[in-house]
């Protein structure tokens, strides 16, 4: 092997064994890691360099339990190993990582990955936790015994993965093939029995912790209420301690508005920066502690390994609606965007079941929902306790995220009446030990979740509020002009012709215009409809006022209950279309997707907004 | 028209047109790539100048990398060498 060409490497092994922690840590890379399998699902690829120099391209591969693919991501990894993928070299050395608490299941891998007659080394990692549980392996023994180098990992530690690279670098120097194979014949789970009672010494299968917690979290009655209170709980904290930031950042737009409108002459140029970028930025901004906050739990429960138990108590809920325990994990990504979401299906063995969560996964509120739910619910419900604890906007904000999981479910469950399916598939899936999430981990997930929003605020949404504040300002209103000059724009013209189709659903042709660029970020919406008023104000004062106050004395209330219903259905962005359409391969299916989404969002929001007026609410 | 103004609506026509092409490149990412080649095969033509074929070097788009897609809200991260 050439020092010039990297070494190609490849880390395999199952499900939730730390690869991907392994890769972030030989990388420096920061590719999403979580407690519960099926977080990659797909390959990556990084590169690292050793100490001797040498270059290297690593491999992160989906985890699989085993080479006969039974999912679409088992057989990336299948496939990548063998050296099948079309425009892929079959990596030169496999590093096969094994949980060192978990090896009855993993070492049945690790054989069979031994079994290809590749250069392979053996990472036994979260080494750290095997021992504080009493677990001892005999790392020389089972390497006599495996025939591949053994290493220790520690893969969340620094300095956690020196031995295995210097072992990479020794393969690389004189690569070899493991020096033993299976006996003709013999049997991979018999010889994992031999290995582990040859070279690993247990004290218990699982953790008395983990059991213990397990009798009251997996309870059919107290699990299922455990999960609840965690939900409820979630949603009052992103209202009860978000304010106080709010307010901050909304009073520090309000200032720069104000300190740029003053510093520049008055013209065209102060009007895109005061009412477009500053009022149309300023008005998603503001949510950014809302964002963290729900994100704080989410990456908390993620590592914290609660999540696949939630997956196992939903699963007679979700099976009876058409779905499995297997669709929670992605439908749980959707929380945070959909494309991921739609993406962690691939680890969903049945087609119909992997193709009715892709098609419900945009029903689940994604956290670019949220500036436009939390805009809508500080404008038109009050903020006061309910039965002196809860606080009512948390309510309300709960009572949208579970319509959208109910939507989802009643969807799904149409959808197999549909094709009148009656079969169920078993869950399967792998518990892993509880974890106290680690604060420095939280940490950096809380500034990654930042750090993507502030990116999608300064690129995606600022060039929209840009274009949108364009179509907004020209043409100028003619000489003779009776209507204020807004309704002679392109944009004003484009929003005046689609309220014949809203109208019927209570949307004026402010809300027409922020659906367009809503398309592309549905927190687009919430700019645009800032930017929109800071251009129809009629003086100075009008144009500083926040968003919230302006809408919630604009519009009725059955215009924002429909608004808002819409939102929980409204089609997705592009981005997730395009998504759609590669992960089926199909523009049909994408299609569907799309109308289907659109005509709930309508329909919805008409029976809403008509209702709403009936009651008197128009 | 005074230079003041001029020099607003530049700065505004070049604000627009930055913003149109980014809201392209990332909502319609194909496309833009097609559009991209389509316009620097004719520069970077045996027999062209050298200007020319500089310009078509710089608008043609990087190679695909091959690796996998990280669309979305998610971050790719950096994969940066690390001695």
């Amino acid at each position: 092997m050439s020092a010039l060409v990297p070494l190609r490497l490849a880390l395999v092994g199952s499900p939730n064994c730390g690869k991907t922690a392994l890769f972030n840590q030989l990388t420096g890379s920061r590719q999403k890691v979580a407690n519960y399998a099926g977080v990659t699902v797909e390959r990556k690829e990084g590169r690292l360099q050793g100490a001797s120099g040498r270059h290297y391209a690593l491999l992160d591969l989906p985890g699989a339990y085993s080479l006969h693919a039974a999912s679409l991501d088992e057989a990336i990894t299948r496939d990548l190993c063998r050296g099948f993928l079309p425009g892929e070299p079959a990596p030169d050395v496999l590093v096969c990582v094994v949980d060192a608490t978990n090896l009855r299941l993993h070492l049945r891998f690790a054989l069979e990955v031994r079994e290809l007659g590749k250069p392979m080394i053996l990472a036994v990692n979260m080494a750290d936790v095997a021992r504080r549980r009493g677990v001892t392996i005999d790392l020389a023994l089972l390497e006599r015994e495996l025939g591949v180098p053994v290493v220790e990992t520690v893969a969340v530690r620094r300095n956690g993965a020196s031995e295995l690279l210097g072992q990479i670098e020794g393969m690389a120097a004189q690569p070899h093939a493991p020096r033993r194979q299976l006996a003709e014949g013999a049997d991979l789970h018999q010889e994992t029995r031999r290995l582990l009672s040859a070279a690993v010494s247990m004290p218990t299968r699982t953790a008395r912790v983990d059991d213990a917690l397990d009798r009251w979290l997996l309870h059919p009655v107290f699990g299922l209420l455990a999960l609840a209170v965690v939900m409820f709980l979630i949603f009052q904290a992103v209202y009860a301690w978000a304010k106080p930031l709010m307010d901050l950042i909304d009073a520090g737009t309000g200032w720069l508005g104000g300190a740029v409108g003053a510093a520049l002459p008055a013209g065209p140029l102060n009007s895109l920066l005061v009412d477009g970028v500053i009022a149309g930025l300023g008005g998603v901004i503001v949510f950014l502690p809302q964002i963290l906050i729900l994100f704080a739990f989410i990456l908390a429960l993620e590592e914290s390994g609660y999540l696949p138990r939630a997956a196992f108590l939903l699963d007679r809920m979700m099976a009876s609606a058409g779905l499995s325990g297997r669709s929670f994990i992605p439908l749980l990504s959707s929380f945070a965007c959909a494309i991921p979401g739609i993406m962690a299906t691939r680890s969903i063995q049945d087609p119909r079941d992997r193709l009715a969560t892709i098609l419900v996964a945009p029903l689940m509120t994604c956290s670019a929902r949220l500036p436009v739910y939390a805009l809508l619910i500080g404008a038109f419900i009050p903020q006061k306790k309910v039965w002196g604890v809860f606080n009512q906007q948390g309510l309300v904000l709960f009572g949208l995220y579970a319509a959208g999981v109910l939507s989802a479910l009643l969807v799904s469950w149409v959808m197999k009446k549909w094709r009148r399916d009656k079969s169920e598939h078993p869950l399967l899936l792998e518990l892993p030990s509880y974890r106290i999430p680690h604060p420095r981990d939280l940490l950096i997930g809380l500034w990654e979740r930042a750090w993507i929003f502030l990116r999608r605020v300064g690129g995606i949404i600022l060039a929209l509020t840009i274009l949108l504040w364009f179509l907004l300002s020209f043409p100028a209103a003619p000489l003779d002009a009776t209507l204020p000059a807004i309704d002679y724009s392109f944009a004003g013209r484009i929003g005046h012709a689609m309220t014949a189709i809203f109208a019927p659903i209570g949307f004026n042709w402010q809300i027409c215009i922020a659906l367009i660029p809503g398309m592309a970020a549905r927190e687009v919406a919430v700019s645009s409809l800032a930017t929109v008023y800071a251009l129809s104000a009629v003086d100075d004062d009008a144009a500083a006022r926040a968003l919230t106050p302006l809408i919630s004395d604009g519009w009725s209330l059955a215009t924002a209950l429909s608004l808002l219903v819409w939102f929980i259905y409204a089609p997705m962005c592009i981005s997730t279309l395009a998504t759609i359409k590669r992960e089926t391969n199909s523009w049909r299916k994408m299609s569907f997707a799309t109308i289907y989404l659109f005509a709930l969002a309508y329909g919805a929001s008409f029976v809403t907004y008509q209702v709403a007026v009936l009651l008197g609410a128009g | 028209m005074s230079t003041s103004l001029l020099l607003q609506y530049v700065v505004i026509a070049l604000a627009v047109v930055v913003s149109a092409w980014v809201v392209a490149s990332k909502q319609f990412p194909g496309s833009v790539r097609k559009l991209r080649v389509a316009l620097a095969l004719p520069l970077l033509r045996q027999g062209r100048p050298a200007w020319a074929r500089a310009i078509g070097l710089r608008i043609s788009p990087v190679a695909q990398s091959g690796d996998g897609a990280c669309g979305g809200c998610d971050n790719c991260g950096p994969a940066t060498p690390k001695r």
